[in-house]
């Protein structure tokens, strides 16, 4: 509740102080940060009647002085520019301007400057600039994630850009939640290292004013890691339920958009899944699919129930108490057909993809050894014609990370393999990813296999045999959060910044992903959160990733490193 | 959860970037900044052009010199249709003060009295019917509400529409709960001194078949009397029903018209990234369906067939009157 609670909070209170009838004004990044955390019933009960983008067309229009304009936009230099133009001709009776990061000094002057008419009543900084998906994740939602695959050289001012929304996003999450961290960062990783180094700039020395809480608890810790030091979680396919729809589907802000997937009738064809409105979602979103096929059943019989003795209505009586109940039949129906339109999608394009088979080979290359039944099981794999394309790929990607030096000729076989079966994906790209994601690369111990006191578990683990084979994987992050609550976290594998230390028991850890986050690894996260170790953690990345949004990164970043090597 | 608040400095850096515009702009404007009426910006604007004659153009707008002094856009008289959804929202006021009343009245009558409770039924009934009437009034004002105007103001509108809507459906569904509950129990009630009654018929008739041969006149007297009276009963107790089973229906269409409009929680329709797009989206396809009206109606068949047949009556007509010219 933490992170959505946080938002809400600071949104009403944007709200509250302001009387009458209201129009809120948005860009494209805050009405995320907006929609995830405040519903629009909830808007018009606090008398804010339009919602508009701040450059949509319809904004040249008539005034309405009536209304007084709320603006709640990020501090970016487009935003103040449209600003500028809006209070030089304004529409409203009063403006309300909030930032949901810092302003410069110069963007200060600007707005003011262009406030001609006096009709700017407030400026305040409420920093809500992140997108709280989940209690426990949240995420930046930062278009141009590929950039933090390239070298600094190849692309200053883009990768500079990456950076300041980062920082700006971690930054804006401890004033939310009032604390000022201690940091470390993943020591292979110049990225990591660059984001820790400049958040520590902004929070102890640029704005340390604005930081200076009463150190009332323990301090508590900020992790910056890096997406590549575990490339394996996003290329796997999920079989738990909030994982599995974004893998095989996608969601956006916590909502589905079926209208690419098929024929569905107008209500069904995007829909929200979030943890907060729906106890079904919240009950089951951990779940493997098995479960979740037999709650969704018995959830559909409870309904039938309803529906039937719904419909023998006999006296004034039993029609009163149906008009009565009818706002809430009506509301379980939808959430009924969500669930079982979800479900069936999902079904199919598992059936489709023969994803049970595919699936359980990827689990075997993510958690088991044996290269040689692997190096069998992916050439059957892409020998099958009823693979798709992406999965081969992926196969091949999974074998390469992990057996990148053993039996060099093997793997030259399967990319010719894979070559020869999917022309649209080069093998160029797995070398691509071996080079920024292989083994000399990474912090950590991604497979178990550098400590021997790893081995022997992963010995004793394949021994005693695993529930089930589809959900044995567990994410890197598993581990650190383990090391982190037993106080093992390795100085050597992730530095401190600067001077700090840690002193004391930790209570809080934040853990920012650079690269993205994965909805398996929250579900980590979560269930860590249930255990009761006395740790807090919580997960953030600059992008929601699922297998096609991982590779399509690393294309876009190889295609930039081609060109920009192409012209030097 | 930290905030930072920017509007002293902003007024600061506004206030001194303003004493460094004026100047620039010709300081000869010593008028009241209270007339933004037509009159005054004109009369100022021709003095200004007089003091500096070195300025060859002068920009004849209406709003110019004064607005930089006082916040000059004055909020504006707002549209009719907001004084329409004030006076809803003052009955919704009113209809909640009521239901406050209601709830007293119907503890009141339920409580054992010694009087006839008449007068509690008809207060009872009086506050029920000027609430369904507030209920009904405010409804069709409403759906009023969502005709005509231009289509900026009718996103506002239709949110305003909606939110009314959810306020008023949640207080017929708690008038409605209300008034089952007291029914409930007013049933219950009664049924306590029938119940007796019942009891005492059954014990009164199972004597009856024992002693009938015997006190035939005198039982069926008695019995005649307590038939009387619970048949009173049963009247009035139908009567009641009668008139709760009328409100509970006029409730029950008052909340099926208001069940459209309200927002269903938790589903896509309550997110404003939806809405927001909704309302881009509809703007943008309103502009499309008006440039292809235009397009079809000037390729108009339509056009080119009555065109056609024109040429074509004006041929018919000239070879007419060629075969008449002729014919002579």
């Amino acid at each position: 509740m933490v992170l959505v609670n946080a938002v809400r909070d600071y949104i009403n209170r944007i709200l509250q102080d302001i009387s009458g009838m209201k129009i809120l004004i948005l860009d494209s990044a805050t009405v995320s940060i907006v929609s995830v955390a405040y519903s629009q019933s909830e808007l018009l009960q606090k008398e804010v009647f339009l919602v508009e983008f701040v450059d949509s067309i319809s904004m040249s229009k008539e005034p309405m002085s009536h209304l007084k304009a709320v603006y709640f936009l990020r501090p970016t230099s487009e935003n103040i520019q449209l600003m500028r133009r809006q209070l030089a001709k304004p529409r409203f009776g009063e403006y309300h301007l909030f930032f949901s990061n810092m302003l410069k000094d110069t963007q200060l002057h600007i707005l003011a400057d262009s406030d001609e008419h006096e009709i700017v009543r407030q400026v305040q900084e409420f920093f809500a600039d992140f997108v709280a998906l989940d209690p426990f994740h949240f995420t930046l939602n930062i278009a141009s994630n590929q950039m933090y695959m390239l070298p600094a050289v190849v692309d200053p001012s883009s990768l500079l850009h990456f950076c300041e929304r980062v920082v700006d996003g971690i930054a804006a999450l401890f004033l939310a939640l009032k604390r000022r961290p201690i940091i470390r960062y993943s020591r292979t990783s110049d990225i990591s290292k660059r984001i820790a180094q400049e958040a520590a700039k902004l929070m102890y020395q640029q704005e340390s004013g604005l930081f200076d809480f009463r150190r009332t608890e323990v301090t508590p810790l900020l992790l910056v890691i890096d997406r590549r030091d575990d490339p394996v979680t996003p290329l796997l396919n999920q079989w738990t339920y909030q994982a599995m729809v974004h893998e095989l589907i996608g969601i956006q802000d916590n909502k589905v958009d079926l209208r690419n997937t098929g024929k569905f009738p107008k209500d069904q064809q995007e829909v929200v899944l979030s943890s907060e409105q729906d106890a079904f979602f919240k009950a089951n979103m951990y779940e493997n699919f098995g479960d979740i096929g037999m709650n969704i059943k018995r959830m559909v019989d409870d309904f039938q129930q309803i529906a039937k003795s719904n419909q023998n209505i006999q006296t004034v009586d039993d029609m009163a108490k149906f008009v009565d109940n009818y706002p809430q039949y009506r509301k379980m129906h939808g959430n009924v057909s969500k669930h079982v339109t979800l479900v069936t999608e999902m079904s199919k394009i598992v059936e489709e993809r023969k994803l049970m088979l595919v699936s359980e080979v990827e689990q075997e290359l993510a958690c088991n050894g044996g290269q040689g039944a692997a190096f069998e099981a992916v050439t059957n794999l892409l020998n099958n014609d009823s693979v798709s394309d992406i999965d081969r790929l992926r196969l091949v990607m999974l074998y390469a990370l992990r057996y990148e030096k053993e039996s060099p000729v093997q793997l030259m076989q399967l990319f010719n393999k894979l070559a020869s079966r999917s022309p649209k994906y080069k093998p160029g790209l797995v070398q691509f990813l071996l080079k920024q994601a292989g083994v000399d690369k990474r912090t950590g111990d991604l497979y178990g296999n550098r400590d021997l006191l790893n081995i022997a578990r992963n010995m004793a683990r394949g021994l005693k045999g695993v529930e089930n084979v589809y959900t044995q994987h567990q994410p890197l992050l598993f581990h650190i959060m383990e090391s982190i609550t037993k106080g093992r976290l390795r100085d050597v594998d992730y530095p401190f910044v600067g001077n700090h230390f840690q002193q004391g028991r930790l209570q809080e850890v934040v853990i920012f992903i650079v690269g993205g986050t994965t909805y398996e690894e929250s579900r980590a996260v979560a269930l860590q959160n249930t255990t009761n170790s006395g740790i807090r953690f919580i997960l953030g990345g600059s992008a929601v990733l699922n297998s096609k949004r991982f590779l399509k990164d690393l294309e876009e970043a190889q295609r930039i490193a081609r060109t920009t090597t192409g012209l030097v | 959860m930290a905030t930072r608040n920017r509007t002293i400095l902003f007024r600061k850096y506004r206030d001194a970037l303003k004493s460094v515009r004026i100047p620039a702009g010709g300081g000869s404007l010593p008028s009241p900044s209270s007339s933004s009426s037509g009159g005054g910006p004109v009369i100022e604007l021709s003095t200004t052009s007089l003091l500096h004659p070195n300025r060859a153009y002068t920009p004849l707008s209406t709003e110019d010199p004064g607005t930089s002094s006082r916040g000059a856009v004055t909020v504006g008289l707002p549209p009719a249709w907001v004084d329409v959804s004030e006076e809803i929202a003052a009955n919704v006021q009113r209809v909640r003060a009521k239901m406050a009343e209601l709830a007293k009245a119907h503890a009141k009558a339920l409580m054992p009295s010694f009087g006839d409770g008449k007068e509690d039924q008809r207060r009872i009934e009086s506050l029920t019917q000027e609430i369904t009437d507030l209920l009904r009034k405010s409804e069709k004002k409403l759906q009023r509400l969502s005709q005509g105007g231009p289509s900026e103001d009718s996103n506002v509108r239709k949110n305003v529409q909606r939110s009314l809507a959810t306020d008023l459906q949640s207080l017929s569904v708690e008038l409605r709960k209300k008034q089952s509950t007291y029914l409930k129990r007013l049933q219950q009630q009664k049924e306590g001194p029938d119940g007796v009654d019942l009891e005492m018929n059954l014990n009164g008739s199972h004597s009856r078949q024992f002693e009938d041969d015997f006190d035939d006149l005198g039982f069926n007297e008695h019995q005649m009397a307590r038939l009387k009276k619970s048949e009173a009963f049963t009247a009035e107790r139908e009567r009641e029903i009668q008139q709760v089973v009328e409100s509970v229906n006029e409730l029950a269409q008052i909340m099926k018209d208001l069940s459209v409009l309200v927002i269903d929680q938790g589903t896509i329709v309550d997110r404003i990234d939806y809405n927001i797009q909704n309302v881009a989206a509809s703007v943008e396809e309103g502009l499309k369906q008006l440039q292809k009206a235009e397009r079809t109606q000037k390729q108009g068949g339509m056009v080119m067939c009555a065109t056609v047949l024109v040429i074509m009556c004006f041929i018919m007509l000239v070879l007419l009157i060629l075969k008449t010219i002729l014919h002579i």
